[in-house]
Order: structure tokens, then sequence, then C-alpha cells
């Protein structure tokens, strides 16, 4: 394998980067940018310039130009960051009538995936707590990153009648719901039930591979890149939804990319269906509460940033009788990351859970009692801050999916 | 170095130090495609006290240090030279230490950018006038300070940001702690005033490049900010430079307090609508120069009154005012929203590319010519721009490009630079693009050097040419030297801006 290999393949990326630093230190109100990347105001004082996008750009350049070697030291760093793709937005300040040309030119997370697919190709990654990961996902027993026995997946399934072995509409459910919020799963059944909606599942779902691919590594997931295109075929699936943010990043944009055509089947989130199944009458909510009820959304970074669906969880919220919506200030493009994604959670689970409590602390700021979220990693998160946070704030907020959200309100 | 680390760990504790390979090239570029120096130590402190301490044991050991606010310096101002010494990371001391309302000055962490400042100015309706330079959403106003800052907006109206100095904390490279200005006087409660007190020692750090001291506190004028305000955007006649220049100085002639007005020649506004950077003007007819203005007012009878006396003045030199929305191409509107962004759009046009600028300020009536000669500067530099463009496919452009922003006084910041290729394209270095850049950067800096222009950024580079090609005179050199020497008697601070080093002559 050619070093860097990957990096060679966007160093116009790298070189395009100019040091203006605004990926660290930009507070600019006129477009709603309040900081930018959440390890580097994690870290707070002890972060220093390689903890953020123009710093590591730095250490790209001097890598590709042969001056410093790539090492497990620089692993250290490298994977601290969340992909939350912030620095991206930041960096491409534009609008529809002055274009910054930079944004033709970078991607920042095209360039952390390459460097991260040069590490482990070169040995220095994954690290101890993603090798773990990454081998209870290949194990043929578990095929999952918790290390739970494959049938634990599905056991949330049973007894719903409208869940089918084949159809054109299935569910790609991923892990972390059903082995650590199936109550979601289970809320999801009780909407569709009472839509009339019957759901395909399959019983020999394996993991998405999200967190190898996040990691770098590839060559771990291209059996399960197979077997699930495989396995969604062979159900005659024509649209595959995912509850988990992560799943429905992973299968339509890095599924498409890594076999190099378009997958056989229309690939969906839950709040798209969701948000279909609201415009056509579908979902009848109970009538408004007496009081209004305050909410706030979070954008996942792999629903938001990565796949630009912003408005269809708005659109949801919206016809809820009785609730108002209410940003943060930081929201959409904007969002701050729950600090979950790329690894962070499971490598750094302090400085994720840190990412999460500036993100909970700014949810409160709009007096909203509910939290609203639409990715199972994020929950999981942000409900971790919340529990590691005082009873005051435990008592002010709340977070809920928006799917266990709705299937209140029905 | 080992020790020396140890040593300095001491003062700052682990978390704030580090010498790692990866750190320390994170810290070895400004915005440059071809200056880099890797330090052996960055330090991140988190005030003067601990400055004082480092600046001892660099002394001990005979270490260079170079301060580094926002790090986005072109002209190599923030990093080591030779690949030796200490970077000393300000942002850490990046806080609002105090808001005076009564008297409008507020005192800030030499460490803290422009923009966070100004946000945090705006939820009490003030700003800081100038905005400060236009990489102001990273560059620290301690930065700012050492370059007498300009480009971000209200530099018409309020000048370079050190026109906004009240006193500053200084730490001298022996260490010794100093307050200027009111400051001066220990018995004072704050900051009020920069002269008095003797003399305006202040003045000896503003634009010093960071070569006599470490900025660690600054107390700034602060400015209720004008409810209503104007931005109108107006194409000029052919000679667009001269006119242009005709307009800003009939303004000042006529004193209207304009908040920015700024000149984009014909040669960005082609180029930008050319290459989908300026889609408001695709619609132009008529693609020649650009001139806006922006002003502010406390009434609108105020405001009208001075909308119509500058719209008199534009339109008298055959202006075309375009329509009143950014979209219809009013610029004006959109940098007023949007400070901290108009350099921005003009670099990276090609990827891989990065500028080398020759910001200058120069009188108002020289801009013709000033704009001519870089004109002429670039037609003789032809043939090792494309060397570069042979090897990389990008093409070098805009040398003599602007914007050209009016700023306090009767003078203008000419922006003047070019774009060009990094020297490592798809996977290979190519060490003769460095070494072309360089040159013909070199050689633009001292054409204009020559014109007579004055540089506020210095860095590495242009200070030392502005030395050797004997601008300076002799006096003026020894004293510069002589300063040096009596405040930093081992040449700690910046070692080698302005080739201070050697013996008086």
């Amino acid at each position: 394998m050619p070093e860097l290999e990957n990096l060679k393949k966007v160093w116009d990326n790298v070189f395009s980067c100019m040091g203006c630093g605004e990926c660290g230190f930009a507070v600019n109100p006129n477009a709603e940018i309040y900081l930018t990347c959440p390890v580097k105001e994690a870290l707070g004082d002890a972060a220093f310039e390689i903890h953020f996008s123009r710093g590591r750009m730095s250490v790209l350049k001097s890598i590709l130009k042969g001056a410093i070697p790539l090492s497990k030291e620089l692993a250290e760093f490298v994977y601290q960051c969340t992909e939350c793709g912030n620095c991206t937005e930041t960096c491409h300040q534009c609008d529809e009538n002055v274009v910054l040309k930079i944004s033709e030119w970078i991607d920042h997370n095209n360039v952390w995936n390459a460097l991260r697919k040069d590490l482990v190709q070169a040995g220095h990654a994954p690290l101890e707590k993603h090798a773990t990961l990454i081998e209870l996902m290949n194990n043929p027993e578990m095929k999952n990153p918790y290390g739970e026995e494959k049938s634990k997946k599905y056991a949330w399934a049973d007894g719903f009648s409208n869940i089918k072995e084949k159809g054109e509409f299935a569910i790609f459910g991923g892990c972390t719901m059903p082995l650590r919020q199936a109550e979601t799963l289970k809320n999801m059944m009780k909407i569709f039930q009472a839509a009339g909606k019957d759901i395909a599942m399959s019983k020999d779902e394996w993991c998405c591979g999200s967190i190898a691919m996040r990691i770098g590594d590839y060559k771990a997931v291209e059996e399960e890149v197979k077997h699930n295109i495989e396995l969604y075929k062979s159900m005659g699936a024509k649209t595959v939804f995912s509850p988990c943010a992560g799943c429905y990043r992973t299968l339509k944009k890095d599924y498409p990319e890594i076999i190099g055509e378009e997958l056989p089947f229309e690939v969906k989130h839950i709040t798209e269906v969701l948000a279909e199944m609201i415009k056509n009458n579908e979902i009848a909510f109970k009538e408004a509460e007496a009081e209004t009820l305050k909410v706030t959304y979070h954008d996942p970074c792999h629903l938001g940033r990565h796949m630009d669906l912003y408005e269809e969880p708005r659109e949801i919220i919206s016809k809820i009788p009785g609730i108002e919506l209410v940003e943060m200030k930081r929201n959409r493009k904007n969002a701050w990351c729950c600090g979950a994604g790329g690894g962070v959670k499971s490598q750094f689970p302090e400085l994720s859970l840190d990412i999460s409590k500036e993100r909970v602390r700014e949810a409160i700021e709009t007096g909203a009692r509910v939290f609203l979220t639409s990715c199972p990693f994020c929950v999981g998160n942000l409900r971790d801050a919340v529990n590691q946070m005082s009873s005051e704030v435990q008592d002010k907020i709340e977070v809920v999916d928006i799917i266990d959200f709705i299937a209140l309100k029905i | 170095m080992t020790e020396v680390f140890q040593k300095l760990k001491k003062i700052v504790t682990e978390k704030y130090i580090s010498d790692s390979i990866y750190v320390r090239h994170a810290y070895s570029r400004n915005v440059n495609p071809v200056l880099q120096g890797v330090p052996d130590i960055v330090i991140r402190p988190k005030d003067a006290q601990e400055i004082s301490e480092i600046l001892k044991i660099a002394n001990e050991e005979n270490i260079p240090i170079v301060p580094r606010g926002g790090g986005c310096c072109e002209w190599g101002g923030s990093i080591v030279e030779n690949d030796t010494g200490i970077i000393l990371d300000m942002k850490r001391m990046n806080n609002v230490i105090n808001l005076d309302q009564d008297n409008l000055v507020v005192t800030v962490g030499a460490g803290i950018a422009w923009g966070a400042l100004n946000n945090y100015l705006s939820q009490f309706g003030l700003y800081t006038g100038c905005l400060g330079p236009g990489s102001g959403l990273t560059a620290s106003v301690g930065g700012g300070i050492s370059h007498h800052s300009v480009g971000a907006g209200g530099c018409a109206k309020y000048g370079a940001c050190t026109n906004q100095l009240v006193s500053l904390e200084v730490v001298l490279p022996t260490g010794d702690i100093i307050e200027t200005g009111s400051q001066a006087n220990k018995f004072s409660k704050v900051p009020f005033n920069r002269f008095g007190n003797g003399p305006d020692l202040a003045g000896l750090f503003c634009g010093d490049n960071g070569i006599y001291g470490v900025k660690t506190q600054v107390s700034l004028k602060v400015f209720p900010r004008p409810p209503f305000a104007a931005y109108k955007t107006f194409v000029l006649p052919r000679k667009d430079t001269e006119a242009a220049s005709q307009i800003m100085m009939e303004i000042r002639r006529k004193g209207i307090d304009v908040f920015d007005t700024i000149f984009i020649p014909q040669l960005v506004v082609v180029l930008g609508a050319q290459e989908g950077m300026f889609p408001l003007w695709k619609q132009l007819k008529r693609k020649r120069g650009i001139l806006f203005y922006s002003i502010e007012a406390n009434s609108e009878i105020e405001l009208n009154e001075r909308v119509k006396q500058l719209d008199e003045i534009f339109l008298s030199k055959k202006t075309e005012e375009l329509g009143p929305e950014i979209s219809d191409g009013n610029f004006a509107k959109w940098q007023y929203e949007n400070p901290w962004h108009l350099y921005h759009n003009l670099w990276g046009i090609q990827p891989a590319c990065e500028p080398f600028t020759a910001e200058c300020f120069t009188p108002l009536n020289t801009l013709p010519e000033l704009v001519a000669d870089t004109m002429a500067w670039e037609n003789e530099c032809k043939e090792d721009m494309q060397k570069i463009g042979e090897l990389t496919g990008n093409r070098i452009v805009m040398s003599s490009a602007g914007p050209v922003a009016l700023i306090d006084g009767n003078n203008v910041e000419y922006t003047v630079g070019f774009n060009t290729s990094h020297s490592y394209h798809e996977g290979t270095t190519h060490e003769i693009i460095d070494e072309l850049n360089l040159k013909l950067w070199k050689s633009l800096l001292i054409r204009t050097y020559k014109q007579g222009v004055q540089y506020y950024m210095c860095g590495s580079v242009p200070s030392k040419l502005m030395v050797e090609i004997g601008a300076y005179s002799q006096e003026y050199n020894n004293l510069l030297k002589s300063i040096k020497k009596t405040l930093d008697p081992n040449f700690i601070l910046s070692r080698g801006k302005f080739n201070l080093t050697g013996e008086m002559e």
C-alpha cells in the first residue's frame, strides 16, 4: 500500500487551507456562528492548535511534504475530533451573492477521513477502544459493536404483527437503538400501527459499519456492506429507512461510494418517513393541552451537516398541537455537536460528555422543557450529560427522541 | 531544551506547554504559502506574571520567543525563525476584564479576537469603531495593536485600531511589567487616556510587530453604535482608480465621516464575476471598478443629509448607482453586515493557492500612480509567474488587485499582492516554486517600498527588507536598535525582525 495513499488524494483540500483560523475562533452573529470547534471549546484552555482544523491542516502540510511522519501520537490527537463538520460550515461562509471560492476546494471531513484511513493503513490506528468495537462488530456471533448476541437486537420487535419478513418498506434498525433504546423502536411501531402501516424487518441485519468507517478502517466493513445490500435486495425492499442518523448517513452516503454505484433501494431517515405520514394525514395527534409546551431541537451532525436534512424534523414538530419550537442560538448548519461522533464517545468519554454538557446548557437557555433530537447517539450522549449535571438541570430539561415524543402525542 | 521545558512547565503546569512534534508543526505557519518556522516549544500562559517568568527563563537560556495571537499574519509575524525558539500562544488570555460603560473604555486580555469582543460589546449597543483587521474573527486585539491593523470595517471613520488605544499592560522582554497612559500613574483606578504622565510610551508598542514587549492587557475606547446606517455601491467610470481616488479625496475635503469607503478595482470585479465569486455582479453590463460607502448616523435626518452629500460626490464623477439590495449588486450592504470577510473572498481563487501580499498605507493622491506601477511590475515578472503556472496548472492572479480602503486622514490601505500556488502539487514538492514565490514577493515589496508606502504588518521578511534596502535613515535605524538593546539586551523577543541584532552604525 503506498504511503499516505489517501491523504495524497486530498492534497488540494489540505493546501487550500490558508490558515485564517476561523475554524477555531470565529464569533460572527451575522452568520449565527458562535465559535466553531466543540472539541477545542470543551478542552478549554488546554486546547492547542492541533485540536482544531487549522492546526491539523498545518500538520498535514508538513506530513505531505515529508517533514514529519504519521504516528500513534498523531492518532491520539486526530481521534479527538468528532467529525461534526462545523469547521467546514465556518470555513465556507458564503451566500448566494458572494461566494468564497475556498468552499469549492475544502471539505474537512474528507481530509480527516483520508487521514484516518492512512493512520489505519500504517498501523497507528485503530486506537485501543476503537479496535475493540470493530472486533465486536466483526464477530460472527454478534455483528454489533456492543458485544451483544445477534438475537438480542430483534427482541424489541416481539408482538408487533405489522412487522413482516419481506416487503418494499424495510427498516434498518441499527445497533444502538435496538440494544440501548429499544422503547423508542416500540414507540415507532405504535405510530406505524396507528397509521395501519406495515414494515419489513430482517433478523440478520449486521452493523452498518459506521463505527469502523468513521475510524478509517474500511477493510473491516467490506463484508458488512455486501451483506446488508444483498439482504435488503432479497427482502424486496424499495425503501430502507433508519431511525438512526449514523446508519442513515452510512447507508445513503458511504455505501454507494464504497460500491461505486447507486444502491438498489432508496434510503430514508425516520424523520423523512414521519414527515411524509403527517403530510398524508396518516398521523392523528391528540388535541393540544391547555398549556403550550416549549421544545427545542438538536440537529444531529450525521443528519444535518453531513446530509443536509434540517427541515423534516421541524416540519414534524410544527404539526404537533400545543407545541412551540424554540430554536437554540446555534441551530441547523451551525448546531453545536453533541460530542458523540467520530469515535470520541468510545475513546474519549469525558471529552464527549463535556461537549454534550455545553449543548444541554444551550438547550436550557431556550426555556424549553423538552430537548428533542433524532439520533440515538445524540440521545444517549445528551442524556448521559444531563445525568452527570446538577439536579437543577435534570429538573429543567428532558432529552427525548422525536419518535418517542410523537408517540406521546397520538 | 529538555531542561528549559521542565523549567517552563513549572510556570504554567503541564497542561499548557507542549514539545510534541505535532503541536509544534501546528504552530509553524501563518497565512503564507512559503514561510514556516517550527518552534521547539509552544506555551500557553494565563497572565502577565507567567509571561514575565517565561521571559526571564528565555533570557537566562538565550532562547528566542515569539508572541502569537490569532496567528493570521501574512508576513511570518508570529512564527519562529530558523526552526528555533518558543511560541507564546496568547489565546488563553481572551477575556473581557472590564467594561467601563461610563467612560466608554473596555479592557481585555490581549488574546481576545476582534469578532468575539465586538459580539460581547454588541449587547451593550457598543462597538470598537475600527473593527480591527480583515482577519478579525481570528486575529487578536493584541496582534491588531502590534500591527496598526485595519480592514474589517470602520477604519474610514475611526482609523487604525491603534487610534482607539487607551492603555496597555506590557511585559517587557526582561520580564518587567508596565502599564501605559493613564495607568502609568499607579493611583489611577481605571484606564481613561492614552496620553499624559510623560511621553506616549504606548506608542512604542503600537505597530512594533512584537519586538519591544508582549502586550497582555489592552484598554480601548468603545463607541455607541449609531442606530441608523446607509450603504450604497457604485460602478465607476473607465478610469476607475483615478475616479475612486478623486471621490475619496472629495469625501475628506467635505468632512463627511463615512464609516467605510472601499474601492474594488475592475480586475477583481471582472475576475470575480468570471470565477463565480461575486454572483451579485453577474448581471452588471459594464464590469468596471466598484466603489462603495457605508455611513452611520444618530437620526434619520442626519443620515439622509449625509447620504445626499455623498451621492452628489459619487454621481458627479459619472458613477452609476446600483440597487439597494445585495442581490442588486450592493456590496456595501453585504460588507456592512459581514465585516471581516471582504479579504477572504479574494483568497483561494484556485485550489491550493495562497496570497503573497504587500498591504500598505499610502496617501490618497498617490493611488493611481501606485496601481500603475504595480501593473508594470506584474508585466516585468510574467516569466517567473508563468514558470509557477506551468508546474501547477494554476495561473497567478491579481497582482494589483485591491481592495483599497479609505482609512483615517487622507490615506488608503492598498491591498496589493498575488495569489500563488504552494510548492507541493499532486505528490511532489517543487522547491523552485518556493524560491520563485519568495523572489516575486520580495521584489513586489521592494518595488512598493520604493514608492514611499508605509507597511503596517512587517513580519519577518518585510521588516528586514526595509533595513536591507536602506529605507530607514541610519539615525532612525540606530534609534530602533538602541531602544531594542535597552529593552531587550539579549534580543529574546521576535529575534530577527528589523535586523536589530547587529551593532549600531
